[in-house]
């Protein structure tokens, strides 16, 4: 079968004056639609910037990243851009949001960049975080926000334009054990009910066995262990 | 993304660093205001000028020279002798551009009348005479009008009316010579009998003559006394009565006219039918004008039995469009001419300068003011690295990020644009005001707008603050742009 996102041989390689630093090296990595996937390793090893990568954030050094078997490499600026609104979505660790914007306003900014249009963004705004549970927060400023509750308006604006795939850096890192469970289980769901893929950073590991389909294990810039799960 | 999301994330932007919005505005408001007051004083101060011109008649008229009688008694070039010794320093040179070939006679006249553009041509013709009215001599300039006559001059009467008929003995007279005259009212003088004097001689030789060296052309009369009107009664003089039909008014005549000139037509106290000027000229010639004469018909310049034509004529052309196609016409023709037309170019010319030098000082303020909008665009920008860095990751593309920074820039032009000329607009308003008051005023003179805002000036320096902003936001907007996403989220 075709993977939805596939990372085929990626290298990230930054030049420090006279040393290089391979944040990526070699990774090889391959996700199914309807999979969640959590990625673990130490600080530094490299995850955050795998996620850039298969966000279209970041160009690889090498290698190459293929959404559903069409490789990113090729894609113009706007088109990458295109990616980024509407292929895939990103939970950023620390959040991310615009301060000076409400919760609601920071959901709808994705969607005024996708081109949804007045009393719609307005609904579809208020739907999405109705459904992370902060319907009575709308008008909240990110300052005015519980971590826990700036990180469900990320995952309401990583949602916003309906993605195939979520990739979530550290989602759960700010909350507790509960809040993280409910999280987490929200997102399951997501993944049964929108047929959504997530790949998720986290250092938890028991979090990650509880949750995800599989571990991918990351060491000093390299994919260690696939567990199959 | 739409415009307006776009506008809106533009305005939000402004809102969030007011003061520094508001500051940088102002620089644009003051560039403006600069340019449109400067500006808006050069347009209306030629504007100013121009319609005192046109008032004038000076644009539609010309002077028409012919060959006079002592070029061709001497077969001398007149024209070019006067252009080489430097002219009459006294007041504007009406003199044509190119010597004059042929004669003005009324032949001449009645062609140049038929020229397309030619609304009427009026011979300048005239004479000094010894007049008596109301028991009063003195000498008069006599001019001869064409009649009926279509020109601005003979429009405006205090009292009375045009000279009837072309052969009627009736004249007009202006305001002036009715004081001078002593009568108590201008319209007092309408119907009563004005006289030419001239010697009973017939023999219009020493008589005259002897006369015509006693009195200076600048002597004033004074009433005669008994024993000279008693010489006159007498027997001695001769008297030719006109009745006075219409008193001009003088008064109304401002600026170059001084009560005497109105367009380019030399002015006279008292004006006769044109053929009665003519005749008398024949009639009463001078022994100067007679050798003259004599010399011509000798030289063969003038047929045994010919006369000279009229010194100049003034053509009123339907449009001042069409003024310099009759005269290159009338340069065809044999003529030369004169136009106040060609002093006018080169008023033109003087202005354009004063009004680019007016604009460019206001330039160089908006100038400055743009430094100060790419100043605030890059301040802004590197606030917000974090928040663009944010736009793009979730999908939003370099050309929207670049846009939201000019319509910002835009906003910024715009609204200092039309602050600037309100600004100017008022700054002018007030000018006129205190002009009024403190000067105009005390001088009993009426207001005069001394600026003039055409609708392309506010609207050109608008769209030029506009396109300054924008230009300004050019590299700000492209540094945006270029902003790294991965770079702007780390998180530190
Ligand atoms: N712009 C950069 N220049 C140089 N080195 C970089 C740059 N970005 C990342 N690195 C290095 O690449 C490596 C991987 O970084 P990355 O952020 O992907 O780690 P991580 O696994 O997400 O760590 P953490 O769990 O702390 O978030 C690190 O050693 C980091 O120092
Ligand atoms: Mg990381």
């Amino acid at each position: 079968m075709s993977f939805i996102l596939e990372a085929r041989d990626v290298s990230k390689v930054y030049q420090m004056g006279s040393t290089t630093v391979a944040a990526l090296d070699h990774v090889s990595v391959t996700v199914n639609a309807g999979e969640f996937a959590a990625i673990q390793g130490t600080s530094g090893s490299g995850k955050s910037t795998l996620l850039n990568v298969l966000g279209g954030l970041d160009h690889p050094t090498a290698g190459e990243i293929l959404f559903d078997s069409k490789p990113l490499a090729p894609l113009s600026k706007k088109a990458m851009a295109r990616y980024r609104r509407n292929s895939v979505g990103m939970i950023f660790q620390g959040f991310n949001l615009i301060p000076t914007m409400s919760a609601e306003e920071n959901v709808s900014l994705a969607l005024a960049f996708a081109g949804v249009r007045g009393s719609q963004r307005r609904k579809r705004a208020q739907e999405l975080l109705d459904r992370v549970g902060l319907a009575d927060r709308l008008t909240h400023r990110p300052t005015e926000l519980s971590g826990g509750e700036q990180q469900r308006v990320a995952i309401a604006r990583a949602l916003a334009n309906r993605p195939r795939v979520l990739l979530a850096d550290e989602p759960t890192g700010n909350l507790d054990s509960t809040r993280a469970h409910e999280l987490l289980t929200l997102l399951r769901a997501m993944v049964a009910t929108d047929a959504l893929t997530i790949i998720m950073v986290t250092h938890d590991h028991e979090l990650a066995q509880t949750f995800a389909d599989r571990i991918i294990l990351m060491k000093d810039g390299a994919v260690v262990k696939k567990d199959e799960g | 993304m739409s415009f307006l999301d776009i506008l809106y994330l533009a305005l939000r932007n402004l809102r969030q660093a007011k003061l520094r919005a508001v500051l940088t505005t102002m620089g644009v408001i003051v560039g403006v205001a600069v340019i449109v007051t400067m500006v808006s004083f050069g347009l209306g101060l030629q504007q100013n000028m121009l319609a005192r011109f046109k008032a004038l008649d000076l644009f539609n008229e010309m002077s028409v020279f012919g060959k006079s009688l002592s070029t061709l008694a001497s077969g001398l070039d007149r024209g070019r002798q006067d252009a080489d010794s430097g002219g009459d320093r006294r007041g504007p040179r009406l003199r044509p551009d190119k010597a004059p070939t042929r004669i003005l006679d009324d032949a001449a006249i009645a062609e140049i009348a038929k020229i397309p553009g030619v609304a009427y041509v009026e011979p300048s013709i005239g004479f000094p005479v010894f007049v008596r009215a109301n028991g009063h001599v003195q000498t008069q300039y006599v001019g001869g009008a064409t009649v009926p006559n279509a020109s601005s001059r003979f429009k405006d009467f205090v009292g009375g009316q045009m000279i009837s008929s072309p052969d009627a003995d009736e004249a007009v007279v202006n305001e002036r010579f009715t004081r001078e005259f002593g009568f108590a009212r201008p319209e007092d003088a309408v119907g009563k009998t004005i006289e030419f004097l001239t010697p009973l001689d017939e023999q219009k030789g020493q008589a005259r003559e002897s006369k015509n060296e006693e009195v200076p052309s600048g002597f004033f009369g004074l009433p005669l006394d008994d024993q000279e009107s008693a010489e006159a009664k007498a027997g001695n003089l001769a008297a030719h009565s006109f009745r006075i039909a219409g008193v001009l008014n003088t008064e109304l005549k401002e600026g170059a006219g001084q009560g005497g000139m109105r367009g380019l037509f030399p002015g006279a106290g008292i004006y006769v039918p044109l053929k009665t000027a003519r005749q008398w000229i024949i009639d009463h010639r001078g022994p100067m004008s007679q050798v003259a004469l004599a010399l011509a018909r000798e030289s063969g310049a003038l047929s045994s039995s010919g006369l000279e034509g009229y010194d100049s004529a003034v053509v009123r052309v339907t449009n001042p469009v069409v003024l310099t196609e009759v005269r290159k016409r009338l340069t065809e023709l044999g003529f030369g001419s004169f136009s106040i037309v060609d002093q006018l170019d080169q008023i033109r010319t003087v202005f354009l300068i004063i009004d680019s030098v007016l604009g460019l000082l206001g330039g160089i303020s908006l100038l400055v003011a743009s430094f100060g909008i790419a100043n605030t665009m890059i301040m802004s920008i590197l606030e917000r690295t974090r928040e663009i860095g944010i736009m793009k990751a979730i999908g939003a593309e370099d050309r929207e990020i670049k846009l939201i920074f000019f319509v910002e820039a835009a906003v910024l032009g715009l609204t200092g644009g039309v602050i600037g000329t309100l600004f100017a607009w008022g700054i002018d308003g007030i000018a006129n005001r205190a002009a009024y008051r403190f000067i105009l005023k005390p001088q009993g003179a009426s207001f005069i707008d001394f600026f003039s805002i055409p609708p392309y000036l506010w609207l050109g320096a608008i769209l030029f603050a506009l396109v300054v902003s924008i230009v300004a936001a050019l590299y700000p907007a492209t540094r945006a742009a270029r902003i790294d996403p991965v770079k702007a989220l780390r998180h530190d």
